[in-house]
Order: structure tokens, then sequence, then C-alpha cells
């Protein structure tokens, strides 16, 4: 099998499989989960052939697809070093959460449309990752928008999984708006949208990467990834089953926002790095305030998502994309087996999300609870866990370019460890709070086996030097160049000592206040106003309600009067009415009396002869 | 004694209001074929009228065309009239209304 044959099995059989459960398994929920965790199997397997027989170069191949004159749309696959590395995370991540899928939607009544999602995210995802020029990319970037919509609102005979989904699927809107402007001033720019082909031009031209153009491009990002201001959609995405907030909107989707913008690096000039730099640590900083006055698990751990979004984004804007995509892929690790460690608890007690309502799942659930606390901890950026690793190099990478963004990003930390520890202690021991809790068993194997694999890769994941050789040469090569930078060792020492101080007294803080195994929030009790405070996140949510139904609504009900009374009323009807009118005068005429017709035949020659006579 | 223009045209012109008012409140459409006939010959008089009075045989050219064209006319008016006399067994024009109904 040749690479390029691989990679397009790679493609095709999430595709060919959404396609056989969409048209032929719709009532078969277990053939089609069968189906569709056999096919991310089958990817996987494909795409590690492909990765391995990648070698040193790029695997290129381009045909076209569509051609209007002189425009011409190609399809194509661009498997360099960093799209190797994130095809690799996302096919295993996705088999995992696939794994994990048939436990936890065992019972659930729409299991085909749910598997049938999964497969097509996966297309979408894997289509991302190998596009080879930015229409292709934008195609598929839609594609993944959609089965978020679909996977998001799988419950949908809920009022919240609906909002969710539409909310989602329109706020990404807003900023593939931006992205799709980026495209065509990037065609129209450089001629092409070839990725190799522009970062040619731009090695030999620098002059020609403009920031206007980058400023559209990465407003595709801000909303896929969800930066501020578009952050809104990731918290209640969460209405989602769990192994989709695990897949995609922790491990994969999201970041293919980070993933996005390092593989169009060579068309950001230096401000709007800066500019995605500060956006990042801003965002990091609030989202880690924001999931202090949430109760509900999953909730919290998006908001924890949205935060080491911001980490990345923050390692990008300061100009080490390789520590990005580090951050990107050991995140990916610990986040997806936080998240699916939250929906094994989630279902061991039977579909109860409050913190506050579990309280003692470290006895009865141990293997989800350890596997749990390895994520924290990992997520944290304990030392020697996959966390620690990424993290650090950011915070070095701050240190070294920029203190406020080191000094933000380590309190960033401290919050991280403040809200996973006031997780832990307070879900996972202590005495259990609701029957729920107290009946909770744990999770059949297909769920506990993937929890335990991504457990094994948030311990080692960060070992760069035990990463197969054909991955992580982005990343090793930013790692070096850290390394060499000037003054890292201070920086690593103070880094070090900072950063265990941020997870060391973050967590014994939270177990400290909030006490194991509370009952209430003792931040509520004791503070109501600032926890009422960071609950109201600040007032994202309400003022773009408010923009939406004064200002948009408003102009969109201008609009719709103008159509329905200016078009519809006047110009449509109006016209057909005139014509209407004309027509009854005109029958009248029509007697069917042969001499009416002589007096009409009359009365035209008048006419004829008034008007040609000029009285008329 | 010769007889001026005058008297032709007013003769020209009784024959044509005589057809006109013929087509115009006559019921047989025989009748209003016959009245339309009269109005050409009048129109035939006047510029025969004419081509006399002014010397040149233009006019007379004319009439020779319009009296082709009626022949005709004729010849195709009343074979219509016969076809439809014998499809409705009436040729009296308020009985042939099909059209309003």
């Amino acid at each position: 099998m040749t690479p390029v044959t691989a990679l397009t099995l790679t493609l095709l059989i999430p595709l060919a499989s959404a396609a056989g459960i969409a048209f032929f398994l719709r009532r078969r929920g277990g053939l089609a989960s069968t189906l569709s965790v056999a096919a991310a199997a089958l990817l996987c397997i494909c795409s590690f052939i492909a990765i391995n027989a990648r070698g040193d170069a790029a695997i290129v191949a381009s045909w076209d697809w569509l051609s209007f004159g002189e425009f011409k749309v190609s399809m194509g696959f661009l498997l360099d070093d960093v799209a190797a590395t994130m095809l690799a995370m996302v096919s295993f991540v996705g088999l995992l959460i696939h794994v994990f899928s048939l436990g936890y939607m065992k019972s659930d009544k729409a299991q085909a449309r749910f598997f049938g999602g999964l497969s097509i995210f996966m297309f979408s995802m894997i289509g991302i990752i190998l596009a080879d020029n930015l229409i292709m990319i934008f195609v598929f970037w839609e594609l993944v928008g959609f089965s978020s919509y679909m996977l998001i609102g799988h419950y949908l005979e809920t009022e919240e999984a609906k909002a969710a989904s539409k909310k989602a699927f329109i706020v990404n809107r807003v900023g593939d708006l931006g992205f799709l402007i980026g495209i065509v001033l990037a065609y129209w720019h450089f001629g092409t949208t070839d990725l190799t082909k522009m970062e040619q031009l731009t090695l030999g031209h620098p002059e020609l990467v403009n920031a206007g153009i980058a400023a559209f491009l990465i407003c595709g990002f801000i909303g896929k990834s969800a930066q501020f201001p578009l952050h809104v959609w990731l918290p209640d995405a969460m209405a989602g089953p769990t192994p989709v907030s695990a897949l995609i909107h922790a491990a994969t989707m999201v970041a293919a926002g980070i993933y996005f913008l390092i593989r169009i690096s060579f068309l950001l000039p230096v401000e709007v790095l800066g500019f995605v730099a500060w956006l990042g640590t801003a965002v990091a900083v609030y989202a880690g305030f924001c999931a202090y006055a949430q109760n509900d698990i999953k909730r919290i751990l998006a908001y924890s998502t949205l935060s080491q979004l911001g980490y990345m984004a923050a390692a990008f804007g300061l100009g080490y994309p390789g520590i990005a995509l580090f951050h990107l892929i050991t995140h990916a690790f610990f986040k997806a087996l936080l998240f699916l460690g939250a929906g094994s608890v989630i279902h061991g007690c039977h579909h109860e999300q409050d913190i506050f309502k579990m309280g003692g799942l470290l006895k009865r659930m141990p293997i989800t609870a350890i596997t749990f606390a390895i994520g924290v901890l990992a997520l944290c950026g304990v030392y020697g866990l996959a966390g620690f690793y990424s993290k650090d190099a950011i915070l070095i990478a701050g240190g070294l370019e920029k203190t406020v963004i080191f000094i933000l990003l380590t309190l960033g930390a401290f919050l991280t460890a403040g809200y996973m520890g006031r997780l832990f202690w307070v879900a996972f021991l202590g005495a259990p709070k609701s029957d729920a809790a107290s009946h909770a068993k744990e999770s059949p194997l297909t769920m506990v086996i993937p929890l335990l694999i991504l457990a094994g890769l948030s311990v080692v994941g960060g070992m760069i030097q035990l990463w197969p050789e054909g991955l992580g040469a982005l990343i090793r090569f930013d790692l070096e160049r850290l390394h060499h930078a000037e003054g890292y060792s201070a920086m690593h020492h103070d880094v070090l000592i900072y950063g265990s101080a941020a997870w060391v007294v973050g967590l014994l803080g939270a177990f400290f206040f909030y006490g194991v195994g509370a009952k209430d929030d003792r931040l509520a009790r004791i503070a109501p106003s600032v926890f009422a405070f960071l609950k109201a996140r600040l007032w994202f949510d309400e003022i773009y309600g408010f923009y939406v139904s004064q200002v948009q609504d408003r102009f969109a009900a201008i609009l719709s009067f103008l159509d329905v009374f200016l078009l519809r009323g006047l110009i449509i009807r109006g016209s057909a009415g005139l014509v209407g009118i004309l027509g009854l005068g005109v029958r009248t005429l029509h007697v069917g009396n042969l001499h009416a017709y002589v007096y009409w035949f009359l009365g035209g020659l008048l006419l004829f002869w008034a008007f040609v006579g000029t009285v008329l | 004694m010769t007889i001026g223009l005058n008297a032709f045209l007013i003769v020209a012109g009784l024959l044509f209001a005589i057809g006109m008012l013929g087509v115009t409140l006559r019921r047989n459409t025989l009748v209003i074929f016959m009245s339309l006939e009269l109005m050409l010959n009048a129109v035939n008089l006047a510029l025969v009228t004419f081509s006399r009075y002014n010397g040149t045989m233009d006019g007379n050219l004319f009439v020779f065309f319009i009296i082709t064209v009626a022949a005709a006319e004729v010849a195709l008016g009343l074979a219509i009239i016969v076809a439809l006399f014998k499809r409705r067994e009436t040729i009296m024009v308020e009985q042939l209304n099909a059209l309003n109904r």
C-alpha cells in the first residue's frame, strides 16, 4: 500500500462508515456502533501505515476538484511533520473514545445516529488535518462544525441541547465568515491557496505577509478554538453526550484552531502573533476564574479546556508553534482522560452531573477515580507527568519573551490547580451526598480500558524522547530552540519553583478551603457576591443576548417590513394587481355582440386618428 | 351641362354613410356584408371622381385594385356566411354571440 493510498483510506473509511450507518443501519444501533468502532480502528491502522511510510519528507498529493475558468480548486494531502503528529493523536484518541462510547451509549435510544455522527466527525477532522490548501481546510472546517452541531444536539428532546447546538453552530459561523473573507483575500493576494506554494512565496518575499489577511484568517481560529469573544459556545456545548465532549470539545476539534494556526504560521506577521499571545493569556486567566462558579462536572472541565486552549494560543503567539503543538497533544491525552472519567462518573451516578451531589466515588469507582486523579495531576503540571513538560515550556517561553504574560499564565496555572482540586476533593472523596452517588459502581470494561490507556499516555506522553522518531520534529526543534535561548537555565529554575508552587498551593488551597466531600460551595456561602460575579462570567451571554434582541432583531424587523411591504406588497402584489384590474376593465369590452365590436373598431380608429393628428 | 365635383362627392359621402349605418344598425349578417360593399364602392366613386377631376390615372388604378380585392373578399365572405348558416341555421347577429358565453 502506497502512503497516498493509506491516507486516502484514512480519510474515506470513516466517511464510508457514516454513509453505511446513515443509509442502512439507522435502526440497528448495535451494528452501527460496531461498524463505527471498526472504522475508527481501521483508520487508525491506515494512518499509522501512512505516518510510518512518510520518512522525513512530507507526503504530498493533489487532485483538481473544481475549475471555473482560471480558478481551480484542488483537493490534496500535505502530510508533513505537524500533520503526522496531529493525525497520530486524533486517530488514536479517536479510537479510544469510540471504544468508550460503546459502553457509555449502550442504553441510548439513538445509538446509530450517535455513532454515525462520530464517524462523520472523524472524516471531517482528518480532512482538516490532511488538507493542503485553505479552501479544502474550509470545507472540512464547516463539516466538523456540522458534526459538532449534530452531536451536541444528540439529546434533542431537551431544550438545553437544542439551544446549545444552535448556539455552537451560529457562533462558529461568525468566526467562519471572517475566515472565508481571509481565504478570498489570500487567494487574491497570493494567487493560490495552496499551503506549500504560499509558504514558498512568503519565504522568497517576506513583505507579502499581510496583517489584514492574517487578522481575517485567525477569525476562524477564534471561533473554532472558542477564544475570546466567541468563547460562549463551548461551555454550553457540554449538553452533548460526554464522549462527544471528550472527542470534539476537548481533544480534537477545538484544538483544530490551534493546529490551523500552526499550519498557516508563515502567513502571520509579528503584530498578529502578539495579539494571539495576549488573547490566549486573557482567555487562560478568564476561563480559570469562571470555572470556580460552576458545579456541573463537565462545565468545569469545559472552562478548563478554554483555559488550556488559551495556553496553546499564548505559546503560539510567543513564537513557539512547536510548544503549542506539544501542549495540544498532551492536553488531548489528559483532557480526553478527564472527560472520559467524568463520563464514567456520570454513567455510574445515573446522569448526575453536579459535583456537590457526588462524593465518595473513590471507594465505589476506584479505577475511574485513580485515572481521573492522574488526569488532574497531569493537567496541573505535576512534575514528571505529561502536562508538566508542555506547560513548563509555555511558562518558560512566556518568561523569556514577556514577563506579564508569564505572571498571568502562572496565575492561570494556580487557578487550574484550584478548580481541579475543588472538583476532585468534592466529587471523589468524603461521603456520598445523593442516592445516585451511593449506588455508583465501576463502569464496564469498554469504558475502563480507554481510561487506563489514556492515563498511561498522560503519564508518559510528555516525554518527547519516548515518542516515535517520525513524530514531533517541530516540537523537538522548538524545545531545542527554547533550551538554547538566552537565560534559559535561570528561567527554567524559576518556572520549576513557581509552577510547582502554583499547583501545590492550588490543590492544597482547594483542599482546605472547600474541604473533603463538601456539601455546598464554601465560596458561595461566605462570599456570595464574589461567587455571583464569577458565575456571571463577565455577562457575555447577557451582552450578546441584549445585542441580538435589541439591535439585531430590530434591524431584522426593519428588513422584514421592507420585504413584506415594499417588495411583496407594493412591487410584486402591486404589479400583479394592476394587471388584474386592467384585465377586469378590458374584459367588460368583450360583449360578444358584433355591433359593439364595430363601435370599438371605430373608437380605435378615432384614437389612432387623434394620435396621428397630434390631438392627443 | 357637366355635373360638378361636389355632386359626385356628396353622392359618394351619402353612399358611405348609408353603408356605415347599415353596418352598425342592421342585424342580418348578409345585409351588413352588403353595406360593407357599399362603403367600398362609395370610396371607389370618390377615387374615380378625383382621378377625373385631376386628369390623372392614379385614382382609377386604385379602383381596379380595390374592385379585384373586393371580389375576392366577397367570395370569401359569402362562403363564410353560408357555412355559418349551415351550422347555426341563423345569420342574425344577436344570435351569433358564442364568444360571450
